[in-house]
């Protein structure tokens, strides 16, 4: 990477998600959430153009996550610190809830993105399991 | 830093009495440095001509690869100075977890493909993957970059001094991004190609003939006009012709590129189709006389 520039594989990955309609996050090899897609925006009740690039603990915290029990689910158990970290696929599912306050029970999972032998990023998505108003 | 077309063609070869000005071979180009270094980016079948013109004495050559797309290695196995003991070849190109840059392109130059196998050539031949920094060639740095195209791609950019050429000859930028608005953070090869001397770089469709052909790796006029505008180079040589492309129709589809270019508002001047055979010496701008 030179000058700021991203790397090809995470550039398609951001070309990738805009295309889908499955919401999904990118973070970079910092964990830096620098992109998520229109999907992902209308589960979290704001566009990331307004939301802007968030840092690990503040994407981690922003919207919930929360267990089964009602537990904010500690930042490093989330699959895509898990993937970015660890460097292998992770799922699991909690709640999170959008800046509107709707709260939406998901599964996610989150895989790393990976050229030439080093983690460039990761990228999460996530299956809405239905609104809790 | 001088530059010589040998094939400006892309996907296959085209030759016939429709391409004898823009040339039907594929992608070659050549560049001579200060200090006579040579360098060949990309061995399509243009470099059998490039082969065939440089001297049989002793010959160290540096080619670089952009990826192993036959248009883009064909000519490899017709390149003479392979089939000289006294040449000295260095064959550059993008690595893969696959296998070796050498036993890829080995797939091509052994049976049943090739009459040749690689361990028969008597030349000098080594095969290395492009570092991930810039390295040296003769008196150039050498800066590869991947770019968005189909299967492990490379752009190259050779800086001589003040004069630089960016050479990205396969390449679908536009794909997902908005490139006149995006963050250029965001644009495949933005950083390679910002403010090249020269810039060669994918046209291979109109503006129509793209909606048929998205994902497969190549630029329509649009984008690479868009590209172009936002990385500002000096000069921009449009190439990677498709090989339904005849003469006739490549010159209205300069002057449609020209068009476009001056809507961005640039200048006629700086934008060129790529033809075979046409030699550029590329020098860095002089400096705007003071007032």
């Amino acid at each position: 990477m030179a000058n700021g520039q991203r790397p090809l594989e995470l550039i398609l990955a951001r070309n990738f998600l805009s295309s889908l309609s499955t919401p999904g996050f990118l973070v970079d090899e910092d964990g830096v959430l620098v992109f998520y897609n229109e999907s992902a925006a209308v589960l979290l009740g704001v566009s990331f153009e307004d939301a802007g690039r968030m840092g690990p603990e503040e994407w981690g915290t922003a919207f919930g996550p929360f267990d089964d029990s009602g537990e904010r689910v500690p930042f490093e158990e989330l699959p895509l610190t898990v993937a970015l970290r660890q460097g292998r696929p992770a799922h699991s599912h909690f709640t999170i809830r959008s800046m509107k306050g709707a709260e939406h029970a998901i599964e996610a999972s989150a895989l790393p993105i990976r050229a030439s032998e080093e983690t460039s990023g990761a990228m999460v998505f996530f299956w809405p399991l239905g609104a809790r108003a | 830093m001088k530059v010589k077309i040998w094939g400006a063609r892309g996907s296959v070869p085209s030759p016939g009495p429709e391409t004898t000005r823009y040339g039907g071979n594929t992608s070659c180009v050549q560049v001579t440095l200060s200090d006579g270094t040579i360098i060949a980016l990309d061995a399509g079948t243009g470099i059998r001509g490039m082969g065939l013109a440089l001297s049989e004495e002793g010959t160290r050559i540096n080619i670089l690869l952009t990826h192993l797309h036959l248009d883009h290695i064909q000519g490899l196995m017709f390149f003479a100075p392979a089939f000289r003991p006294s040449s000295e070849i260095v064959v550059w190109g993008p690595e893969s977890p696959e296998a070796s840059l050498h036993d890829r392109i080995a797939r091509y130059i052994s049976a049943p493909l090739s009459p040749v196998e690689m361990r028969e050539l008597p030349c000098d031949v080594s095969f290395r993957d492009a570092p991930h920094t810039e390295w040296q060639i003769g008196t150039a740095t050498v800066r590869a970059a991947s770019v968005a195209h189909r299967g492990p791609t490379l752009g190259y950019r050779i800086t001589e001094g003040d004069t630089s050429l960016c050479y990205i000859p396969d390449h679908e930028p536009g794909l997902g991004v908005q490139l006149g608005s995006d963050d250029p953070d965001w644009i495949s090869g933005f950083e390679l190609a910002r403010g090249a001397t020269m810039l060669f770089h994918d046209c291979q469709y109109t503006n129509a003939e793209y909606p048929h052909h998205v994902g497969w790796g190549h630029c329509k006029l649009g984008d690479a006009l868009a590209f172009a505008n936002r990385v500002e180079p000096e000069r921009v040589m449009l190439f990677h012709h498709d090989p339904l492309h005849s003469d006739d129709f490549l010159d209205a589809f300069h002057g449609t590129a020209i068009a476009g270019w001056e809507e961005l508002g640039g200048r006629a001047a700086q934008i060129e189709l790529a033809s075979e055979r046409r030699e550029v010496e590329i020098a860095a701008p002089e400096p705007a006389p003071a007032k």
